[in-house]
């Protein structure tokens, strides 16, 4: 693959792109904006062809209309009930009507009524499990080792322990998972403590402490979040390395494998 | 000028600059680091790695080249697992238009590599199927709970260059009716779709992510608690994988190390910067206020 290839021509637009995104670190200039502009005018129309071709026809217009037997593909009938949702759609536009912009509410007013039927059953399904997972042993049912032996080696190597030996040690409270329990259960019950603002908390040293406690915690999570953040943000930076200088300049223009 | 000024006085671009230089020479060297794979990344490669010839999978692919940094390296190394092991797959997104042209690139690299390993290429239609974008995560994620051949059914596929038929003709989807007969459901995603979808219908099938280091933490609850299998968060988690893939896969030729493992050591180096960068502004800062003083 050379540069002359198409796929050449390709990685080398790319490079030029995203030389032309990071020129804005120097300063704003007109490089970047036009890149800027491209990017956003290319996800536009693929947004737009997309909703056709991939949502429109497929879940929609070709159900509606039905199909013709092809070869050994059998027919099948139109469902033209699903017309409806066209008008239904288009009300959506009279939002823009300083007259009739009630009439863009039946449209969000179906949305939010078919999202907030579902949220009973998906606030369930996500915090259920979690509710449960809280609750912990926080006391050791053994003193043999302070941390429960290593058990996840990758099946088949030689460290691999037998299924039973797993089972008896994972049945077990160890001091430093009962430790760890302990910390979950604090920490669930100060940061929930926190979040108590129907009352008033002055005047009571033992609650503020909590509270206060639990928006440590939240810190220390918040800490956790942005430093994996902070990560991908560089993961992300190499990559655009990669591109440029392996991908690119080794493989594409100087012809150098591997 | 004193040197706590000087020191708070280091040109943006000059910064930039160094992070850009730390970024790309390491990049020429291939250096591997000491690996100890966590405990949620093992347990997806055993998940991953434990279904067998045949079985049938779903794979959610929620992410585009604005986080091929990570996702890329993800999606390889599950498109290796699963055309190793002989599993069928179907492969949908939500969360982006885009990410259905992504996934298919993808697929076609790997066909590629399987080519130069001298294996079969992995057959669109036969061995997999592409159902395409769905617009409303919430949406899909509920009617897949309720019944997975009316959610997706409507869509069409066939073999490269073929006529397209109805997806659950194929060979991969015609035994499966409900999310629970699929074997296992993948969330490869640079976006929160993954807890769309556990909300929906994680009860339902065994499930597993792939996600983002920004996702990582909030992701990780649901590992702990049952509700994923296993978990690959970040570049590590693609580590981590990658290493477990080495361990287990000797063929001749096969790409086990790749993206995580090459971009691993590159990004030590940057977080090392960033933490001189942190340590010499903080020390600029002390030396500032103490000649004022």
């Amino acid at each position: 693959m050379g540069l002359a290839s198409y796929e050449g021509i390709k990685l080398t637009f790319g490079v030029l792109a995203t030389v032309g995104l990071y020129t804005v670190l120097y300063r704003e200039n007109k490089f970047y904006r036009f890149f800027e502009h491209m990017f956003l005018g290319l996800a536009a129309g693929w947004m737009l062809v997309a909703l056709w071709t991939e949502t429109l026809k497929a879940s929609w217009w070709d159900i509606m209309v039905g199909r013709q037997p092809e070869g050994d593909t059998p027919g099948a009938p139109g469902y033209w009930i699903l017309a409806i949702l066209l008008p239904i759609g288009l009300m959506g536009y009279f939002v823009f009507s300083k007259k009739h912009n009630w009439i863009s509410r039946v449209p969000i007013g179906i949305i939010i009524g078919l999202w907030a039927g579902q949220q009973f059953d998906a606030w369930m399904q996500k915090y259920g499990p979690q509710i449960q997972a809280s609750t912990k042993p926080i006391f050791p049912t053994t003193m043999d080792s302070m941390t429960r032996p290593w058990t996840d080696y990758p099946a088949g190597s030689a460290q691999a322990l037998p299924p039973e030996t797993i089972a008896a040690i994972k049945s077990n409270v160890y001091l430093s998972q009962a430790l760890t329990n302990l910390i979950a259960l604090v920490t669930v019950i100060c940061v929930l403590a926190y979040f108590i603002f129907s009352v008033d908390w002055k005047g009571n040293k033992a609650a503020g402490a909590v509270t206060k406690t639990g928006r440590y915690l939240l810190m220390v999570g918040f800490g956790a979040i942005f430093g994996s953040t902070v990560m991908m943000r560089f993961s992300l930076l190499i990559d655009r390395m990669y591109f440029v200088w392996i991908e690119w300049l080794k493989h594409t223009v100087l012809g150098i494998p591997g | 000028m004193t040197l706590g000024e000087k020191l708070l006085s280091i040109k943006r671009e000059t910064l930039f600059m160094i992070l850009i230089l730390a970024t790309s020479i390491p990049l020429f060297f291939n250096v591997t680091l000491p690996n100890q794979p966590k405990p949620e990344a093992i347990s997806f490669f055993e998940a991953a790695n434990g279904l067998k010839e045949g079985d049938t999978v779903i794979i959610q692919s929620d992410w585009t080249e604005g986080t091929r940094g990570e996702s890329r390296g993800s999606m390889d190394a599950l498109l290796r697992i699963l055309t190793r092991r002989g599993v069928k797959f179907a492969i949908l997104s939500v969360a982006d238009p885009q990410a259905p042209e992504v996934a298919r690139n993808v697929m076609a690299d790997i066909n590629k590599e399987r080519a130069k390993e001298g294996k079969q290429p992995y057959r669109k239609w036969d061995d997999w199927v592409e159902l395409g974008f769905f617009p409303n995560g919430e949406a899909l994620g509920k009617s897949i709970s309720a019944n997975l051949r009316n959610a997706v059914g409507s869509k069409l596929d066939g073999p490269d260059g073929g006529a397209k038929k109805p997806v659950f003709e194929s060979p991969v989807l015609k035994d499966i009716k409900l999310i629970s007969d699929v074997d296992m459901y993948f969330v490869v995603t640079g976006t929160k779709s993954i807890i769309i979808a556990i909300e929906r219908f994680a009860k339902q099938t065994k499930m597993a992510g792939m996600v983002t280091g920004v996702m990582g933490p909030e992701t990780y609850n649901y590992y702990v608690s049952g509700q994923l299998v296993g978990l690959v968060a970040g570049l590590k988690g693609v580590y981590d994988v990658e290493s477990q893939m080495a361990e287990t896969y000797k063929g001749e030729g096969e790409v086990n190390l790749d993206k995580g493992t090459k971009y691993i050591f590159t990004l030590h180096v940057g977080i090392f910067l960033l933490i001189l960068a942190v340590v010499i502004g903080n020390v600029g800062v002390f030396l500032t206020r103490g000649a004022k003083k």
